[in-house]
């Protein structure tokens, strides 16, 4: 019994290690770094290859841009730009859109790309797709062939959103023969093709011989799934990888300030991470108590201490990168004081069920903490994520605080959604979000600032700050994305010195 | 035995009242409000008042390590309770019908979740219940249950012949009162080491369910997760993982000895070896 007492009290000390034992051997560096090929790390690994019937961010990220193109793609202000159309026309009452196709550009499979394919892509959408998105094109009536180059498309009604949708996966554009295996054997017009995929670990992307567009620059690209942050780090560190791709522990950052060997790159992305609340039960159904709520919580200090000043704080469901962009972040300032008078002097209980991410577990502190401090006495419950937190939380709807990043571009139609998890109800607020689509791009704009203000003085939810994009990267890597608000995380610029 | 200090057993002891110390003075005082999150003290330096400094929320470190050891000891009383609470009824029948399909059943069950890791049960339990304090401390102690059932079954067995056993069953004595009043004082000694030793695996196994997310929930404070939460700061702010994994260490450590130490002051067997191997001083012999 002694020895297996002294084994124990050994792995006791292991333990206290396991943390230390991290990043300790970070002398071990690759030889000469080679432009030939490039690794990059992500934390998700896609579960198949076919975005078209599998959710999930990891499978865009991954192909759309690299092996999958779409007629317009989003360049990294935002802007939707042509890709393998030359140019679009909008009729007078906008409801009808005439590409012009690039008529050089062939599939990795040899066979070229045509109007005949964007009929076909668009149609498969309705017939075949399998996610919740492709309602965004339900307001598409027919796509049409006129010429072998030339595809116009027939919208129901004026709509601001399609062509934005074009920019996303809903608008990558597939071989009519190349859709046989989908989750294995992705085929597209883009630069990559895929190489190999070895399970659990990584996908290599090799060049598209037939590209028709200028050739990346580093031919061979590997993505790195890591299943956890220190491990992607510790990658870095000893040279199995030459760039984060999303950063999940901004404390860490620190390791990597030396400017020989690194350089931290630092944008925006689409990721409001939303402290939601139920609106649809008490407490969180009278509004005076969200108004509280917001007011209680003081996000520069939230930021400060849970993700180490990394993003900045935002006021509503809107990023800055969209053109609709307004500063509501002054529309509740930190006011203890006033919180309490909201409240009345009461206090209250609440269950706060986040899933069991980095950042959510982090706010969660922070939350709770200040709602203490004006008598909300928020009980954290950590959910496994995704299955268990989807469940609980975003299904049947069983919490009264939650903390969830929305990565999805221009997400803010998900609060006109009453029986969605927020159960946010307020007409005027649905009303808004549909004139803006059918209106010009002007009305557009003003309607959606609208309902981003409307939003935040209802207190729909508390918007706690706006997800940073952060990529560590070796020196002299360039052409890294410095913004994340397309979908996918875009290769063709990548460069190795 | 006189006059020899029994090291083991005072470092051990030394080691496991610093911890309930800590724990108990935590109940009535803190140097600063654990969980309280301030900006402005974010990673302050150890000093004026923060005998340890602060962590990446502003939050005493030393204060977070007090009220982490009454999360660590109730984990292990709790754990190690019901493991004894269950297994040493199961032993003791499994000890005093040998030859019964009652022990035979109860032995086989006790291999059984023996062979099943305690950690698995208890992510497993986790996913399914909620992760919590309450669930690592079911899946700790269902999970030692078998070491007690054992360690109870060989100390019946053997004190099951003895003498005044048969003295006890000739005059008439029903199994039930044999087992209050004779066996379970008699094997009393070996259930506190299994205890202590127990304590100690369970103090481990929270605090690595804490790291992994599975363990007590946020803001409580847990060694466990307070290594977890200064794994990012490893390379700027190293002491933020120092102190949780020497508390972890110290006190795995302390119930160890101290497990080892009763054992050799308790156990009758060894204390008689001892005393042949080196006589006493007067020079006496038995």
């Amino acid at each position: 019994m002694r020895r297996i007492g002294t084994w124990i009290a050994a792995g006791g000390l292991l333990l206290a290690l396991a943390a230390c034992g991290g990043g300790a051997g970070g002398g071990g560096g690759t030889g000469t770094p080679q432009a030939q090929s490039l690794s990059v790390g992500f934390v998700a690994e896609p579960a198949n290859l076919d975005f078209t019937s599998t959710e999930g961010a990891a499978i865009p990220q991954a192909l759309l841009v690299n092996v999958y193109e779409g007629m317009v793609k989003l360049d990294q202000d935002g802007k939707i730009v042509p890709l393998l159309a030359e140019k679009w026309d909008v009729s007078a009452d906008r409801k009808t859109y005439t590409f012009t196709l690039r008529k050089d550009v062939k599939f990795s499979s040899g066979a070229p790309f045509t109007a005949d394919d964007v009929v076909f892509s668009l149609d498969r959408v309705k017939t075949d797709w399998k996610l919740k998105i492709k309602s965004q094109l339900d307001v598409v009536d027919k796509v049409e062939k006129t010429d072998d180059h030339t595809a116009v498309v027939t919208l129901k009604r004026p709509s601001n959103g399609f062509l934005y949708s074009m920019a996303t996966r809903l608008g990558a554009m597939f071989s009519r023969t190349g859709v046989a295996d989908l989750a294995n054997k992705p085929v597209g017009t883009g630069p990559y093709v895929l190489g190999s995929w070895r399970r659990g670990d990584s996908i290599q992307l090799q060049p598209n011989p037939s590209y028709w567009g200028t050739k990346p620059k580093v031919p061979t690209v590997t993505l790195k799934y890591f299943k956890d942050a220190t491990a992607m780090s510790n990658a870095l560190l000893t040279g199995g990888i030459d760039v984060i791709s999303a950063v999940q522990a901004p404390e860490s950052l620190q390791q990597f300030a030396d400017p020989n060997r690194f350089q931290t790159i630092e944008g925006t992305t689409n990721g409001e991470v939303v402290l939601s609340m139920n609106n649809g039960r008490p407490p969180f159904n009278d509004k005076k108590v969200r108004q509280a709520v917001r007011h209680a919580i003081d996000h520069k200090a939230l930021l400060e201490t849970a993700w180490a000043g990394r993003g900045q704080p935002i006021g509503s469901m809107v990023p800055p990168t969209d053109p609709w962009y307004e500063d509501r972040t002054g529309d509740y300032p930190y006011d203890p004081a006033k919180a309490k008078e909201l409240l009345g002097g009461k206090t209250y209980d609440v269950k706060m069920r986040i899933p069991n991410l980095p950042y959510a577990v982090a706010s969660a502190q922070v939350v709770k903490s200040q709602l203490a401090q004006v008598g909300i006495n928020a009980e954290i419950e950590p959910l496994e994520f995704p299955a268990r937190w989807l469940d609980q939380v975003f299904t049947k709807g069983d919490y009264d605080l939650s903390i969830i990043n929305h990565v999805e571009p221009r997400d803010m139609g998900i609060f006109a959604d009453k029986s969605y998890y927020f159960h946010y109800d307020n007409p005027e607020f649905g009303k808004l979000l549909a004139a803006a689509d059918e209106g010009t791009e002007q009305e557009q704009t003003d309607d959606l600032k609208q309902a981003a203000k409307l939003l935040s003085e209802d207190a729909a939810a508390d918007w706690l700050f706006l997800f940073p994009n952060l990529i560590v990267a070796k020196k002299g890597v360039t052409g890294l994305p410095k913004n994340a608000i397309a979908e996918s995380f875009d290769f063709t610029a990548l460069a190795k010195q | 035995m006189k006059g020899r200090v029994n090291v083991a057993l005072l470092v051990g002891a030394v080691l496991v009242a610093l911890v309930g110390l800590a724990a108990v003075v935590s109940f009535f005082w803190t140097p600063h409000d654990p969980t309280l999150v301030d900006a402005a003290r974010k990673l302050r330096e150890p000093g004026g008042g923060y005998l340890l400094g602060a962590d990446k929320f502003g939050r005493d470190t030393f204060s977070q390590l007090m009220v982490g050891a009454r999360t660590t000891l109730y984990v292990g009383i709790v754990a190690v309770g019901i493991a004894a609470v269950l297994g040493v009824p199961l032993g003791m029948v499994a000890g005093m019908t040998p030859r019964g399909w009652l022990s035979e059943l109860i032995m086989r069950v006790n291999d059984l979740v023996f062979a099943f890791p305690a950690l698995l049960l208890a992510v497993m339990l986790g996913a399914v219940y909620g992760a919590g304090t309450l669930t690592a401390m079911i899946a700790i102690g269902v999970a030692t249950v078998p070491a007690f059932a054992r360690v109870t079954r060989a100390a019946t067995l053997q004190v099951m012949v003895t003498d005044y056993i048969l003295a006890a069953r000739a005059a008439g004595r029903r199994r039930p009162a044999i087992a209050v009043r004779h066996v379970l004082p008699n094997i009393s000694s070996m259930l506190i080491v299994q205890a202590s030793v127990s304590f100690a695996i369970a103090i481990l196994a929270e605090a690595a369910l804490s790291f992994l997310g599975f363990g007590t929930r946020p803001p409580t404070p847990s060694w466990g997760r307070m290594l977890q939460e200064s794994q990012e700061l490893l390379f700027s702010t190293p002491r933020l993982a120092l102190w949780p994994g020497l508390a972890i260490a110290l006190a795995v450590l302390g119930f160890n000895l101290l497990g080892d130490g009763l054992r050799d002051y308790l156990d009758p067997r060894l204390r008689r070896i001892r005393e042949q191997a080196e006589p006493p001083a007067n020079g006496a012999t038995r």
